[in-house]
């Protein structure tokens, strides 16, 4: 039974982590209707950015908060340089730009990082507890508190906010929006700007439970924050941290108790997902809404 | 109309119908001697571009130098992405276009694979593999144009089982492995090392190259309850695998295979969980360690890190892929000396296929590189060695690592 | 006024064909695989267009019926004693064969690729728009370690070695005797076949986009609901798109099998499915023609890329920025451009999309 726990208790963990990049995708989805392939190399980007500024003598919660600032501009100049360029072309423009931003920001990391392995302070700690015979992380349980609180702060934007309020309707309609008096690029500028500063929260949280990291941190985790992200529904903050966790322990229990999946963990956790987007076609926690990929 | 010379060439070259003897092989001139092969230098195998690069340094250094019976060594290698289809259509280009002497360096176990045949069956010397799969070393009776260099898994496997068994004969094992041909060789040199105690493997648990993370792997690696852990991982996976395994407050004795086992890589380790669950690792290591303080005087080091700074002052002095990409140059130049003043392919493969190499002055020190027309494996020496005080120290004298 | 047309467009295909056999005697021995690669892409981009073009829906997925086709051609090739003779062991119910020459298993993998195409088409096509294109980056991403895993008749990592095959047209530097009596090399045999059989796929595209299918099809992407209330069967017609374009996948990779005579897993990793994407971004979403220019871009641009610079990640930034240049400067592709360009003298030449 310990095991079995462990497994769960270790398949949350990772989830966690596909769950902060999720959140990250899910906002860019809901704000500007793009899902970006870009998004793990924005985070990864990010990461770096946080590194330089420690190696170069600032404290980390200093870097962190600057590494947030200047990942929203990063954000938001990404949006007015190029993908404003290309907003009115079709999905699959849109998608291939979002892959040439993927494939360039992965190279300019190579090319200014060097490729070297480097590591990052992780803020929470390395202590462990147990609770009868299950090895908890302190730092797992942190980046489930983060992504739960990202969760919630999201809530109450998008909720609560004119700001929020703006930002769907902008997504959704940006012709009445815009007759509402809404200004609609900046809005769109903004969701790439917010969404670059949660991708960076989930690469400087990210980095440390990789022990090292390099310009390919965020491929791996990309694919299984896709997988989340459609699990939970595309539009749904909430459902991005349920996707996440359910990837993670579904990875893991497949994975450990189906011998035949042992080496096909991957797969089958893919196929469970399809299985379940079947049943639910938006997702566990998505509404239903035609809009472009 | 196309070159007919070139052509026809080309055809005696396919055909196989090398009677005509040219003066000289393709890739040989009168001051330049090219050679060219595949390495990513993109995509998510690009930190190995390192291999590449380390090479070219040498390479530049022995030109410098006036080359090789006054020839200069060009080495052209192209991105394969690590993408075997790429593998296959940059070395034609090689070959076809650039036309080289000889491939040379090409990184990975299916990239090496996958151009074998063509390169046996155009006579181009495929020289020192940048793979441990055993085929490459045995096989060359069937593939006399090919030669590997990595030291082979399956001998490396062995090498730890010996250990193992004098030194905790009895002990439960837990092994941690990719699931690819290069996790799975290594893996079955360590059982058939192990003989009859193979019994003591009580877990085996593979990790995809694709995952981000093993700690569900290592969960159950630990329930097994086993003393003795081994690593059969690529760096981040071997960091991840070790990681999780001390935050489950698992104690065990670590082996680390050699391709995770990079100085560089330990620290990270003892940096993130703390030095305790790496004191006391093992592992084989051929290649001299550059952020190893032992070697902070070492002559050869010295070389090292001049040609680095002369030759490739952007790259990183303290990744081990450059010394190890140097080794292999140097090996390539001893054998382009031997193949004559006038090397053709047949001279280079019978000049490779008969080093005796003993100051290699990247390998540790009495690890030999040697070949003769029995023995295709030019790299098949180590030494164990054990991790105290945050770095490697030799454990016992050079040993073989035969597969 | 219809026989203009059609002369035009006769005389159109005649300069292409041309073309086609032209080029080897242009170009050197190596360049003619090089060509030959670039028509592998435009069979799988066409293919990929019956699909994204006709329909709307977005695949990221086709580097796995690609890895279908190159799989079944491969293994029938080998049949069971050459995959016996390689220490492999395929189970006893397995039809692969006693070993099939290469161009028979071309139209084999085609069907084959094509099932798979419709089995995975049936039940993820109730999938809307992103979540239908990330499920089939979930089947490239699984690809390789699906692969990986049935190794008694993939050969695993190491994949299944095709240079020796007697089987292969060409095999070992043998020269290829073709019909009036001419003899090529391998690399010159690989380009004409494959330029033969992307123009035959490329009358077969034509043809059903001016086909009713075609229209169905392209009446589900304008408006699904009005193409179901004018009687067009959705998911069957959607079914048969997803199959067609697997088809077309799958012939691209039986090609690529015996272009780099061997198949092994890690010849297609997710980024050959989303490479697919891009290059008919490139080539233009809807046309025929131009997306020639899309294969073009994904077998030369990485090339040149890497002649401008070998630095580290320097090639990947210089795509990249390419990429997005383009997409910016041609939003609708190189066929968006000729649309517009040529578009008032031959209104009909091309096929319109959007």
């Amino acid at each position: 039974m310990a095991d079995f726990l462990q497994q769960v208790v270790s398949g949350l963990a990772s989830g966690g982590v596909y769950a902060l990049l999720a959140l990250a995708l899910v906002l860019i989805y809901r704000s500007t209707g793009v899902v970006n392939f870009a998004q793990g190399e924005m985070a990864m980007f990010s990461t770096f950015v946080c590194w330089e500024l420690i190696d170069r003598g600032l404290p980390y919660w200093v870097a962190f908060f600057a590494t947030l600032a200047i990942s929203f501009a990063g954000g938001v100049l990404i949006e007015r340089l190029v993908v404003h360029a290309v907003s009115r072309a079709a999905a699959i423009t849109v998608v291939t730009v979002t892959i040439g931003l993927l494939i360039m920001l992965n190279g300019a990391a190579a090319w200014i990082w060097k490729g070297e392995q480097r590591t990052l302070e992780n803020p929470f700690g390395t202590r462990t507890f147990d609770v009868g015979g299950v090895v908890v992380a302190v730092q797992d349980l942190g980046i489930l508190v983060v992504s739960l609180a990202l969760v919630a702060a999201l809530w109450v934007l998008f909720q609560r906010t004119r700001l929020g309020l703006a930002l769907r309707a902008s997504a959704l309609n940006p012709e009445s929006s815009r007759l509402h008096g809404i200004r609609v690029s900046w809005m769109l500028a903004l969701g790439w700007g917010l969404a670059a500063v949660l991708g960076a929260v989930a690469g400087m949280l990210v980095a440390p439970t990789q022990g090292s990291f390099d310009q390919n941190l965020m491929l791996p985790v990309l694919i299984f924050a896709f997988a989340a992200a459609v699990l939970g529904g595309l539009d749904s903050p909430l459902g991005a941290v349920v996707g996440g966790l359910a990837v993670g322990v579904i990875l893991n229990l497949v994975g450990a108790y189906i011998d035949f999946f042992a080496d096909l963990r991957l797969p089958a956790a893919l196929l469970v997902i399809l299985a379940i987007l079947l049943l639910r076609p938006h997702g566990l926690f998505g509404r239903a809404a035609v809009r472009r990929v | 109309m196309r070159l007919l010379g070139v052509i026809s060439l080309v055809f005696s070259l396919a055909a196989g119908a090398a009677s005509a003897r040219p003066a000289a092989d393709p890739g040989v001139s009168r001051g330049e001697v090219v050679i060219g092969g595949t390495i990513p230098l993109s995509g998510i195998a690009a930190s190995y571009a390192s291999v590449g690069r380390g090479a070219e340094a040498y390479f530049k250094y022995v030109n410098a130098r006036g080359g090789v019976f006054n020839r200069r060594i060009t080495y052209k290698y192209l991105d394969d992405q690590y993408n075997p289809a790429q593998t296959v259509q940059a070395t034609r280009q090689l070959v076809q276009q650039e036309r080289v002497f000889a491939i040379f360096n090409t990184l990975g176990t299916e990239q090496n694979l996958a151009v074998r045949s063509f390169l046996n069956a155009a006579k181009v010397p495929q020289l020192f593999a940048g793979s441990g799969a055993t085929t490459f070393g045995r096989d060359y009776r069937r593939y006399p144009y090919t030669i590997g260099f990595l030291p082979s898994y399956v001998g490396e496997g062995k090498v730890y089982a010996r250990h193992i068994l004098r030194t905790k004969p009895n002990a439960k094992i837990a092994v941690l492995y990719q699931n690819d041909d290069y996790g799975k060789d290594l893996l079955s040199g360590f059982r058939t090392g192990l003989g009859a105690k193979r019994r003591n493997i009580v877990a085996t648990q593979s990790y995809d190259p694709l995952s981000t993370d093993v700690s569900s792997q290592i969960a159950r690696l630990r329930s097994s309850r086993a003393t003795v852990f081994v690593v059969i991982a690529t760096p981040p996976f071997a960091i991840r695998g070790l990681v999780a395994a001390n935050r489950l407050g698992w104690r065990p004795q670590v082996y680390v295979n050699q391709v995770g086992a990079a100085t560089n890589i330990m620290r990270i380790i003892a940096a993130t969980a703390g030095p305790r669950i790496i004191q006391n690792a093992v592992t084989l290591i051929s290649v001299k360690d550059p952020t190893s303080p032992r070697f902070r005087n070492d002559a050869g080091m010295r070389l090292y890190r001049q040609i680095m700074r002369q030759h490739l002052p952007s790259g990183h002095v303290n990744d081990g892929f450059h010394v190890y990409s140097m080794a292999v140059a140097h090996t390539f130049v001893e054998a382009l000396r031997k193949a004559g003043r006038n090397p053709t392919r047949a001279s280079l493969m019978r000049a490779v296929a008969s080093l005796n190499v003993r100051n290699n002055p990247f390998l540790l020190p009495g690890v030999r590189v040697r070949t003769s027309a029995r023995d295709h494996f030019p790299l098949d020496q180590g030494q164990l060695q054990r991790w105290r005080n945050n770095t490697w120290n030799p454990l016992g004298k050079v040993i073989s690592a035969r597969p | 006024m219809l026989a203009a047309r059609t002369a035009i467009r006769v005389l159109g295909l005649a300069l292409f064909v041309a073309v086609v056999v032209v080029v080897p005697s242009r170009i050197s021995e190596f360049r003619a695989s090089e060509f030959a690669l670039i028509g592998i892409f435009f069979i799988a981009i066409l293919g990929l267009n019956i699909l994204t073009g006709y329909t709307g829906v977005i695949s990221l997925g086709h580097g796995a019926f690609m890895a279908v086709g190159a799989y079944t051609t491969a293994i029938l090739m080998l049949g069971r004693p050459g995959l016996e003779a390689g220490g492999l062991s395929p189970p006893d119910w397995l039809p692969v064969g006693d070993g099939m020459k290469d161009v028979y298993t071309i139209p084999i993998a085609a069907l084959v690729a094509a099932l798979a195409g419709a089995l995975f088409g049936l039940p993820a096509l109730r999938l809307s728009g992103p979540y239908l294109a990330l499920a089939t980056f979930g089947v490239a991403v699984a690809t390789p370690s699906v692969i990986r895993k049935f190794d008694s008749v993939t050969g695993g990592s190491g994949g299944l070695n095709l240079f020796d095959s007697p089987n292969l047209t060409g095999a070992i530097f043998n020269a290829v005797h073709v019909p009036g009596g001419r003899t090529l090399t391998f690399n010159d045999w690989l380009y004409y076949l494959t330029w033969t059989i992307a123009l035959a796929l490329f009358v077969v595209a034509w043809l059903i986009h001016h086909s009713r299918l075609g229209r169905a099809l392209r009446a589900i992407r304008d408006d699904e609901i009005a193409a179901v209330a004018s009687g067009v069967g959705l998911a069957w017609h959607k079914t048969l798109a997803f199959s067609l374009s697997a088809l077309y996948a799958g012939v691209a990779g039986s090609l690529l099998a015996m272009s780099a005579f061997s198949v092994q897993p890690g010849a297609f990793p997710v980024d050959r499915s989303i490479a697919l994407l891009v290059g008919l971004a490139v080539g233009g979403l809807g046309s025929l023609v131009p997306l020639v220019a899309g294969a073009v871009f994904l077998v030369f641009l990485p090339q040149w890329a890497q002649d401008l610079s070998q630095a580290p990640g320097v090639p990947a930034v210089i795509y990249g920025a390419v990429l997005i240049g383009l997409m910016i400067v041609l939003p609708t592709g190189v066929g968006g451009l000729l649309r517009r360009v040529l578009g008032p003298l031959t209104s009909r030449l091309y096929p319109r999309s959007q």
